[in-house]
């Protein structure tokens, strides 16, 4: 198992070399350039070629590509050409933001998710199981921003329970993480069901009954286990989505994230910084599918990684 | 564009708050209303507090009330001293010498001298191509430090302009010790002479300023003659207009810009006070005057007289958040002249429609005009993704097909349109300029930025003369004529149709006490406390 997991990041090298270069020739194609974005609208065209001889975009695309490596060769993916600090000091300090909720959103989601996945599976046919749907479909169907918004008006304005936006508080936590969480709880609930309705007609469940086994014990250890598995995919795909950021959710909360961090680097065409986050999201899926491969072997013996 | 234009306001607090002379005695500041707190909202995140390093107008709102410039404009428009005490200009008209304040001191306890406005200075002409001042400052010869309290400015050429220029939060002067200190990365080590100083950057959350207890060279027209009484101020990060509402109804935030639907909501709830104000600049229709058609000023007129402007500003903004503009120097800023009204094209839908027709633009039999030479008339009009911008284009849409005219929209993002315009891919352009000036002819109607920020490309040698002489025309009234000639050509050759001027309405929470608010709807804060 260790010789994989070396080898899958050893093999993650090329692939995040390969992300470089590709968002490096699509910046090239996004109209508008980062000197004239930086000069504003009231610069003479003197003023511009200066930024763009300061900022090295008047050289030749392999060479500011050239350059690029060889910045990350040595642990730095340049200065954003806004605040003129390090990349990597921009994405520190708002990744633990994005962490968070990340973190929370898939915890909250999860368990939430599995469980009424659980109940509509032991309940199939019955009210639990129509019940839990019901609220499946709500959750698949409600866009995340309408939820958000929902939740101020409700949680900050009227019961004044939970702060509108920022992230100083713990309270502050609990909208963005639960409005995060409806869509991809929903997702897991749905999954879980069907996963789960599989397993339990399989004969080793009967035979657990058979031994003597508590239903609780043939549910949760011998037929959840194995049903986990695409859930499992699910989540690592979700967690990896999220730690790039959630752009609507972080910006109707005022969230210091990276997904915000990102999507404002590309409309100020600071491209050290949109290469810096698209490389963290790339990262991000990538060990993320990692942690599933090792999590694949673990909920099912018969998967081995030589 | 229109970003800079919601800047106004907020600059205009900054940089009364920062202002002017002290002209005898020191104030105490009563104990009874000093404290609490005032948080804005910050529409984005300030990207640096380095004054040189920045065109942003959210960084320079926040860096305004830390730094201070030379001179400030006054409640009239005219310029008063803030760091400066008085100043001379030779008789040439290219060299200007302040007399600086005494007393003044940095808030890192430095002081304030000649060789800190000469570093400073020095400083924005070597790093500050990214500062909207920039392109002035290149025209400095020397700077001259001539004794503590004496500063010389040497121009190469005389400069009417550089007065407005040395007046904004981008021209405030740096302590040259604090720079030293930073390694010159001042982007969160602002220090400045300021009434408030830099508490915390948190970043993409919020930025704390707390009063500067030593400050005592506010403006004269402030009652309050010590530091300011609000303890601290905050700007709070809040891209989502959604939120900022939800925000300011939560009591999260104290003072917000608003749109025209939610005005009547706030006009009557009793917690807050509504503030009118002007912004310095207009929103304008532009033609691309370099290629055809729009070469040819009788097409530009024709289409200028099929815009109904009133009815812009009746449906966009319900006759509140704008006014009708006539004239390409807006009436809030210096140079306007209401006698300019008699030269103004005027909305008239039979003259554009006879216009059209003299040119050999006919209509066919759905009613949409052909070009002379048969093909299908469909300008394209390029503005931003702005939901404002989207709905008066759309109005724009219907009423060029009220003439025959088949006008397409192109909405880019911010971005790619500052770089669509210099390439001439447009035949109209719509979006706004916002400079407190009348030499923003300079920058939008000038042949030496056709490549750049003249995004209607017009150039025109007897505009072009009129434009210098009015850059190196220092005395007033002669200026002033100058201005007026060039907006009269400007009128008639119609490279431009004014549109209208922004309104900005702000809801301020009413335990604000004390704000002042100017002629042109400026708010100045320096006497301001909250009632706790």
């Amino acid at each position: 198992m260790g010789r994989y997991v070396l080898r899958r990041l050893v093999l993650a090298l090329p692939v995040l070399l390969g992300v470089s270069v590709a968002v490096f020739l699509m910046i090239e194609l996004v109209p508008g350039d980062p000197a004239t974005v930086l000069a504003g609208d009231t610069a003479s065209a003197d003023q511009v070629e200066r930024i763009r001889h300061e900022l090295g975009l008047d050289q030749p695309l392999p060479v500011q590509y050239l350059r690029f490596v060889e910045r990350l060769a040595h642990g730095s993916l340049g200065e954003s050409t806004r605040t003129h600090r390090e990349v990597l000091l921009e994405i520190a300090e708002r990744f633990p933001y994005t962490l968070a909720l990340a973190l929370g959103a898939v915890t909250l989601s999860t368990v939430v998710g599995v469980g009424l996945g659980i109940l509509a599976a032991i309940n199939r046919g019955r009210a639990g199981d129509h019940v839990t749907m019901g609220i499946a479909i709500v959750g698949l169907s409600v866009p995340t921003f309408l939820l958000a918004i929902v939740g101020i008006i409700v949680f900050s304005l009227a019961l004044h329970w939970l702060p509108v936006t920022g992230a100083r508080t713990w309270q502050s936590y609990i909208l963005p993480i639960v409005a995060l969480s409806l869509h991809s709880a929903a997702v897991k609930a749905r999954i879980t069901r069907s996963s789960m309705l599989e397993v339990l007609g399989q004969e080793y469940l009967r035979t657990a009954r058979a031994k003597g086994l508590r239903e609780r014990l043939v549910i949760l250890r011998h037929a959840l286990k194995n049903a986990l598995i695409p859930v499992t995919t699910i989540v690592g795909l979700q967690f990896g989505a999220l730690l790039g950021g959630a752009f609507i959710i972080e910006n109707i909360f005022g969230w210091p994230g990276v997904g915000r961090l990102a999507v404002q680097a590309i409309f100020n065409r600071d491209f050290p910084l949109v290469q810096g986050t698209v490389l963290l999201v790339a990262v991000a899926y990538l060990l993320s599918n990692l942690v599933v491969d090792v999590l694949y072997a673990w909920l099912d013996p018969r998967i081995r990684y030589g | 564009m229109n970003r800079i234009v919601r800047l106004v306001p907020a600059l205009l607090l900054a940089a009364a708050a920062c202002a002017a002379p002290a002209p005898t005695g020191q104030g105490g500041t009563p104990a009874s209303k000093v404290g609490g707190s005032v948080t804005f909202v910050a529409t984005t995140d300030p990207d640096t507090l380095d004054l040189h390093q920045t065109s942003n107008p959210v960084s320079s709102t926040i860096f305004g009330w830390i730094y201070e410039p030379l001179i400030y404009q006054d409640l009239d428009n005219t310029y008063k001293g803030l760091l400066a005490e008085s100043w001379a200009v030779s008789s040439d008209n290219r060299a200007i010498t302040f007399k600086l304040r005494k007393g003044v001191t940095f808030t890192d306890g430095s002081p304030f001298n000649a060789e800190a406005v000469k570093f400073t200075f020095e400083r924005l002409v070597r790093v500050g191509a990214k500062s909207p001042i920039f392109e002035t400052f290149k025209n400095i010869a020397s700077a001259e430090a001539k004794d503590e309290t004496t500063f010389v400015l040497n121009m190469k050429e005389p400069s009417a302009p550089i007065f407005h220029d040395l007046q904004t939060a981008y021209a405030g002067i740096l302590s040259p010790s604090a720079v030293k200190a930073a390694n010159d990365n001042i982007g969160r080590a602002a220090v400045g002479t300021g009434p408030y100083k830099l508490k915390e950057f948190q970043t993409g959350q919020q930025i704390t300023l707390e009063r500067n207890a030593d400050y005592k060279w506010p403006p004269a027209l402030f009652a309050n003659r010590g530091a300011p009484y609000i303890q601290e101020l905050r700007y709070r990060v809040i891209p989502e207009p959604a939120t900022q509402l939800a925000a300011l109804d939560a009591g999260e935030v104290d003072v917000l810009g608003l749109a025209a639907k939610d005005l009547a909501r706030y006009s009557a709830d009793g917690r807050f006070k509504i503030y009118d104000s002007f912004t310095y600049g207009l929103t304008y229709l532009g033609f691309d005057a370099k290629r055809p058609p729009f070469d040819n000023a009788k097409l530009r007129q024709a289409l200028s007289r099929a815009v109904n402007k009133s009815e812009i500003v009746q449906v966009v903004f319900e006759n509140k958040l704008a006014k009708v503009s006539c004239c390409p120097i807006a009436e809030s800023i210096q140079g306007y002249d209401p006698k300019l009204k008699d030269f103004e094209l005027g909305y008239d839908v039979a003259k554009a429609k006879a216009g059209l027709d003299e040119l050999g633009y006919k209509a066919g039999a759905d009613g949409l005009r052909a070009t002379p030479d048969g093909k299908p008339f469909k300008p394209v009009l390029y503005t931003s993704t702005s939901d404002t911008h989207g709905k008066i284009s759309t109005l724009l849409q219907a009423q060029f097909k009220a003439v025959g005219v088949d006008l397409q929209i192109k909405q880019l993002e911010a971005g790619a349109l500052l770089a669509a315009t210099p390439k001439a891919e447009h035949d109209l352009y719509l979006n706004g300029y916002s400079w407190n000036e009348p030499d923003m002819f300079s920058l939008f109607l000038s042949c030496d930025r056709i490549a750049s920020s003249n995004r209607v490309l017009y150039c025109n040698p007897e505009l072009e003369a009129l434009i210098r002489a009015g850059r190196t025309e220092l005395d007033q009234g002669k200026r002033m004529k100058i201005y007026f000639d060039a907006q009269k050509l400007t009128m008639q050759e119609a490279p431009w149709q004014p549109l209208y001027m922004p309104v900005s309405k702000t809801a301020i929470n009413v335990k604000i006490q004390d704000l002042k608010q100017g002629q042109a709807g400026g708010l100045y804060w320096h006497d301001a406390w909250v009632k706790q």
